[in-house]
């Protein structure tokens, strides 16, 4: 009965989510928060493909905007310069910066820890420098504009509306693969990676090979977003895409918890609430907090601040049960 | 290339060398004690220069003063920073720790922006701004001034690590931290000493670079990564080593700008350094992987 | 080349730089028994087992599994091949719990890829459930079968040593390497270490082990190698092998359990 009960709840819990987000952009609701909910949605789904790098790998990676940049720019020019379909050019940014991040993985992944991040920081900054230099193509510093609305048919989603949508059946389709990813052999052997190379390799798996494939979805799924991210900005820039750009990605993988899917989503949401609060109010005071942040949480709570507060409401949830089963 | 243009181009080369081989020192020196790579160092050749700046212009100290002054703060700060965020954080992953040194350089780089200046600042010249004359180019003042304050600094280094007490405790941690520390030396003095000696070569850098080329409270991030690579030719063991690293580095960045291949511009001058890290840690891959093999 | 022959060594070498850990070892190990390789320390017993496993390459000379020659041959690709091998050090998965330990042991011998994973297609589905049987199973073969959800890090250290055992077993090996399987243990959880590895001999599988305990190397094993400073100084039936001047003359000066 008790048991039925609580099921029942969890159930509840979950619808009421789900209607929470239905009605977000309804604008009696939350309407005025739309587009910031279009950018949490879309750094979500880059988020969750590093922290399946960083949390599963143990590989840091300092320059994860090179992906998200190289699907936005793909994405950008084939529709814009080229016309081709945004769906296509979207697929197309996929499998081109899907394929980037397979040549590249097997020598970086030879690296070991320092090494690697800064082969990623370098790799960063020169995807960052090309945006910004190779100017017939990206449009140069100023980026390029008039980039067109994905569709279905006669359905654009041209309003924010739509848009809000969209992204967030993206994201929910990423959440729950990523879920299934880590629920399955594939997860294991992941986590099998992050507790002992040496033991995985012994019981058959292919460390550098796993490392690569998760770098691919990683690289993936930032291309993605970079795609959802010009179709909805109509507009692409590249200092969405310099160092500090894969700083806040960290930052937001960090929060989230390296290990936690659903944490990614904690994580971006943070961020980018903090970087609309602070944006407002304290102009330029954003680097110093991300510093502050990424200090304090690697050293008190190296796992995430997500994983972090359900421990501690755990915690709480255990305590309030014994007090409620003494006399 | 006329041979003026190869030596204004080789000066100009073994000038921009000098402070990455000041960076790749500091690099190396926190790496060899601690085996941390510290991401922030750059961000201490910023703090030199833009302390230089601000003490003189806004503060009213005469030149040395000042100098020395940025010097002993940016050294400070280094310590600082290993007391508060790295020693808290021993125990932690080499994920952890990267991703604490990014924060304290960000950190670091936006106190500077909020509270120093967010444009690019210029001290004077330690000597003036007339240009020398040499071999048929022509040669800032300054420039000659980094030079050697490098060549000091690392003569120094090595006499400091090589003939007095403290220098040789700092290298025996860094070659055996167990058996120095069986034979009383603290390894996390030793630590607080390598960062304070690291961020005090880093601030000299800087304090003798800003005169010469405009910094900003971003400058450090192309600065430590090029000091990284200069670091990272030198396998991070050898002070000597790194200071090379810098100034190959330095030569190849100028005359690849020089030599104008397709499309390197000077925009991509700072892509050249990252070219050559990339290029290095491929090799250095293929060796490490064979260390780990042989276990 | 003999049938019952399960893993050969010819003129095996290991150098590392100068040192020369491994020189021309000739091994010629009968499949279905209990192998025990002895020696004093730096003999090179973990070096022959990591060259075997295909931790690191092989210097000179060629190892042979059942016929096969290992040398080109990644060490990932050996679990499936049939040989797996534990850690002195033990090397447990500490994100995961013991059952989850045991399951990842299956790797080889399961194949449903990204795709299947994503979608938790049935292909994945029916693996999953095979692997949680399989799983349980080795689980309670070694006797921890009620600890299946516990951290694995939270068993003491004698069963997390027979977990190991037990992820490797998921592999269905032909032969297992153990190294030092007895290192740490006290004397009940050694009988229950004998016990077990007796039980995967009459299963089949061929065990060589790396042990320094005496007594329980010389009630175990069917053959005994004994190596020193790299080289293969005597071999033969534990009893033959106690009474070589040789191996006596290796051990003085050493500290014998």
């Amino acid at each position: 009965m008790l048991v039925r009960l609580k099921r029942y709840w969890s159930y509840l819990a979950i619808a009421a989510v789900i209607a929470f987000f239905i009605l977000i952009p309804f604008d009696w609701f939350l309407g005025r928060y739309t587009t910031l909910m279009i950018f949490i949605g879309i750094y979500t789904i880059v988020t969750v493909g590093l922290c399946l790098l960083m949390g599963y790998t143990g590989q840091v990676s300092l320059g994860q905007a090179a992906f998200f940049g190289m699907g936005a720019y793909v994405s950008a020019i084939l529709s814009k310069t080229y016309g081709v379909n945004p769906w296509g050019a979207m697929i197309v940014a996929a499998v081109m910066t899907g394929a980037f991040a397979y040549i590249i993985g097997y020598p970086i992944f030879r690296l070991k820890g320092n090494y690697l991040a800064m082969a990623t920081l370098g790799l960063g900054l020169i995807m960052w420098i090309l945006f910004k230099e190779l100017s017939q193509f990206t449009g140069g510093p100023d980026g390029m504009s008039g980039i067109p609305f994905l569709a279905i048919g006669g359905f654009i989603f041209d309003t924010s509306f739509r848009r809000y949508f969209l992204v967030w059946a993206f994201c929910l389709a990423v959440l729950l693969i990523s879920q299934n990813i880590i629920g399955s052999r594939i997860g294991r052997a992941l986590r099998a990676i992050h507790g002992s190379e040496a033991a995985a390799e012994s019981i058959g798996i292919n460390v550098t090979q796993f490392k690569v494939k998760i770098l691919v979805l990683s690289a993936v799924l930032a291309s993605l977003a970079g795609s959802l991210l010009v179709f909805n900005m109509n507009f692409v820039n590249p200092q969405t895409f310099d160092f500090m750009s894969s700083v806040k990605l960290v930052v937001m993988a960090v929060i989230g918890g390296l290990a936690s899917i659903w944490g990614a989503v904690f994580g971006a949401g943070v961020t980018r609430l903090l970087s609309e609060e602070l944006l407002v109010r304290f102009v330029g005071w954003d680097i110093v907090i991300y510093g502050l942040i990424l200090v304090l949480i690697m050293i008190f709570m190296p796992d995430g601040l997500f994983v972090k507060l359900k421990e501690i409401f755990e915690r709480l949830r255990l305590r309030y049960r014994q007090r409620g089963t003494e006399p | 290339m006329s041979s003026a243009q190869f030596v204004q181009y080789l000066i100009s080369g073994i000038t921009s060398g000098s402070v990455y081989a000041l960076v790749g020192l500091g690099f190396t020196i926190i790496y060899a004690v601690t085996k941390i790579i510290n991401f922030a160092q750059g961000e201490f050749v910023m703090l030199g220069g833009l302390l230089s700046f601000t003490l003189i212009h806004s503060a009213g100290l005469p030149a040395v003063p000042a100098l020395i002054l940025s010097i002993i703060i940016a050294a400070a700060i280094g310590a600082v920073m290993y007391l508060l965020a790295i020693r808290p954080a021993q125990k932690a992953s080499v994920v952890s720790l990267i991703i604490i040194t990014i924060g304290a350089a960000i950190f670091i780089r936006g106190i500077v922006g909020q509270e120093l200046t967010k444009s690019f600042v210029r001290p004077p010249s330690f000597s003036g701004e007339e240009s020398i004359s040499f071999l048929g180019a022509h040669i800032d003042p300054q420039a000659l001034w980094i030079i050697g304050t490098m060549v000091m600094v690392t003569i120094i280094l090595h006499l400091f690590l090589t003939y007095t007490m403290v220098g040789k405790a700092l290298k025996a941690c860094a070659i055996n931290p167990v058996a120095s520390s069986l034979v009383g030396i603290n390894p996390r003095t030793m630590a607080l000493l390598a960062f304070v000696l690291a961020s005090a070569v880093g601030g000299i850098g800087g304090v003798v670079l800003a005169p010469f080329t405009p910094m900003s409270y971003q400058s450090g991030v192309m600065l430590g990564l090029k000091g990284f690579v200069a670091a990272a030719i030198g396998g991070f063991r050898s002070p000597v080593a790194a200071v090379f690293g810098g100034l190959l580095l330095g030569i190849v960045e100028s005359f690849a700008v020089a030599a104008n291949w397709g499309p390197f511009t000077s925009a991509y001058k700072d892509a050249i350094a990252l070219v050559v890290l990339l290029l290095i840690l491929l090799v250095r891959s293929g060796k490490l992987a064979e260390e780990e093999r042989a276990g | 080349m003999n049938e019952t022959v399960i893993l050969e060594t010819k003129g095996l070498t290991k150098a590392f730089g100068g040192l020369i850990a491994l020189d021309k070892v000739d091994l010629s190990l009968q499949a279905g028994k209990i192998t025990a390789i002895i020696g004093p320390n730096g003999a090179g017993k973990t070096t022959l087992f990591n060259l075997i496993a295909g931790v690191y390459p092989v210097s000179s000379g060629q190892i042979y599994f059942q016929g096969k020659m290992l040398n080109k041959i990644p060490a990932h690709q050996r679990a499936a091949m049939g040989i797996v091998r534990t850690f002195q050090h033990v090397y447990l998965f500490g994100n995961m719990t013991v059952l989850e330990n045991v399951m990842s042991g299956r790797h080889p011998r399961s194949s449903y890829g990204f795709l299947e994973a994503a979608l938790r297609l049935p292909k994945a589905r029916r693996e999953e459930e095979a692997s949680s049987l399989n799983a349980i199973k080795y689980l309670n073969l070694v006797g921890l079968g009620t600890h299946a959800e516990h951290d694995a890090l939270s068993l003491p250290l004698g069963q997390q040593k027979l977990l190991a055992i037990a992820r490797a077993m998921v592999t269905e090996p032909r032969l297992i390497l153990l190294d030092e399987p007895g290192a740490g243990l006290n004397t009940l959880e050694k009988r229950q270490l004998s016990d077990l590895i007796r039980n995967i001999r009459e299963m089949g599988i061929s065990v060589i082990l790396v042990e320094h305990d005496m007594p329980l190397v010389m009630g175990l094993a069917e053959w005994v190698i004994v190596l020193d400073s790299g080289q293969k100084i005597a071999e033969g039936t534990a009893a033959q092998v106690q009474k070589d001047p040789k191996v006596i003359a290796a051990y003085l000066g050493e500290d014998v359990e």
